[in-house]
């Protein structure tokens, strides 16, 4: 029985993330079906629609082997190799370089205004 | 081969190596061992072995990549069941996603341009730290390659999870914010799916950076590019 209220849950996923296809396509909104469909959650959870309960166990499926539905994607830059030869292997050093100072900058920023935060209003736990 | 066995057989492999490579992680922690990348390699090099194309692999591939739609709704939860944490940081969380989103897509075209690669190259290169299917919209619309955009934002995912110990070591991140906003803006869903073992507080703020840099990058992105390369 709980296994079938779980698979429940997880076609319930699968229809938000159709839901978020459905409206990029139909209101050519910018963003992606996918993230549509997490900001359709949000909503839904938010006006109290849907109890947490109701996707909870599915969407910890899906959390907990989140890297595995990366992967038939990530393979694929097994057919740029050519775009990196040669002067291309700066590309790569390039974008290791800026992704190390973009986190640097993102991280320290946020943790920054997120301790000042603290100590103006003193209600960060 | 048969499609469906074929189809079976490159399901089949993705699982069983990610859950043999997932468990190699759980055993020896080294950040050079995330499932992610370890699974990456070892795919591509049985593909090459066997002579196989990425064609090929995906007959099955797109079976486990129909997923990731479903497995994006579900960072939902974790957001939401963090969502007065959230409230209590808008600033912050937004201060660190538009700063550190403007710095990944400056630093990497300029540098890119300084070199002197082609304005496809630039282009291509520019969303490299916004989710693939954004990154793939804003390259087209700047005269890049889509696919090739892809390409940069696994690299910088990868990058992204691997550097971000140390990054955190080194500059003293040691807050739930501080390490989920740098995984989330600088390696978007690869840091995000990173960000889950640090714990749910981290791993909101991780899929909030996430998907504000997608917001922010959609409209913001094809800007930076009529100004970078007009």
């Amino acid at each position: 029985m709980k296994i079938v209220i779980t698979l429940l849950q997880v076609g319930f996923l699968y229809i938000l993330f159709l839901t978020g296809k459905f409206l990029h396509a139909k209101l050519s909104i910018p963003l992606p079906g996918s993230i549509i469909g997490l900001l359709v959650l949000w909503g839904l959870l938010s006006i109290k629609i849907i109890p947490l309960r109701w996707v909870e166990k599915g969407a910890y499926v899906f959390l907990s082997t989140l890297p595995l539905y990366l992967i038939p994607a990530t393979v694929g830059v097994m057919d740029y190799g050519h775009v990196f030869a040669g002067k291309g292997s700066l590309l790569i050093l390039i974008t290791i370089g800026s992704t190390f100072i973009t986190m640097v900058v993102a991280s320290l920023v946020s943790q920054f205004m997120a301790k000042h935060n603290v100590k103006e209003e003193g209600t960060l736990s | 081969m048969n499609t469906v066995v074929l189809a079976f057989t490159m399901i089949l492999l993705t699982v069983i190596l990610y859950f043999v490579m997932n468990a190699v992680y759980v055993r020896l922690r080294s950040p050079f061992l995330v499932p992610i990348l370890t699974t990456n390699i070892a795919v591509i090099v049985l593909l090459s072995l066997f002579d196989a194309s990425y064609e090929t692999y995906m007959v099955g591939g797109k079976w486990i990549d129909a997923l990731l739609g479903p497995a994006i709704v579900s960072l939902c939860i974790p957001l939401y069941k963090q969502r007065d944490v959230i409230k209590m940081n808008v600033l912050p969380i937004f201060g660190g996603v538009v700063v550190g989103g403007i710095v990944g897509m400056l630093t990497g075209v300029l540098a890119a341009r300084w070199v002197g690669f082609s304005t496809e190259l630039l282009a291509s290169i520019l969303p490299k730290s916004i989710t693939s299917p954004i990154a793939m919209q804003i390259a087209a619309e700047l005269g890049g390659i889509p696919s090739l955009a892809t390409v940069f934002v696994i690299i910088a995912g990868l990058a992204g999870i691997l550097m971000g110990p140390w990054i955190n070591r080194w500059f003293k991140i040691d807050t739930a914010i501080g390490q989920g906003i740098g995984l989330g803006v600088g390696a978007h869903a690869i840091g995000t799916s990173k960000s889950l073992e640090y714990g749910e507080q981290t791993s909101s703020m991780s899929s909030v950076a996430m998907t504000l840099s997608a917001i922010i990058g959609a409209f913001a992105g094809p800007l930076f590019g009529i100004w970078l390369f007009p």
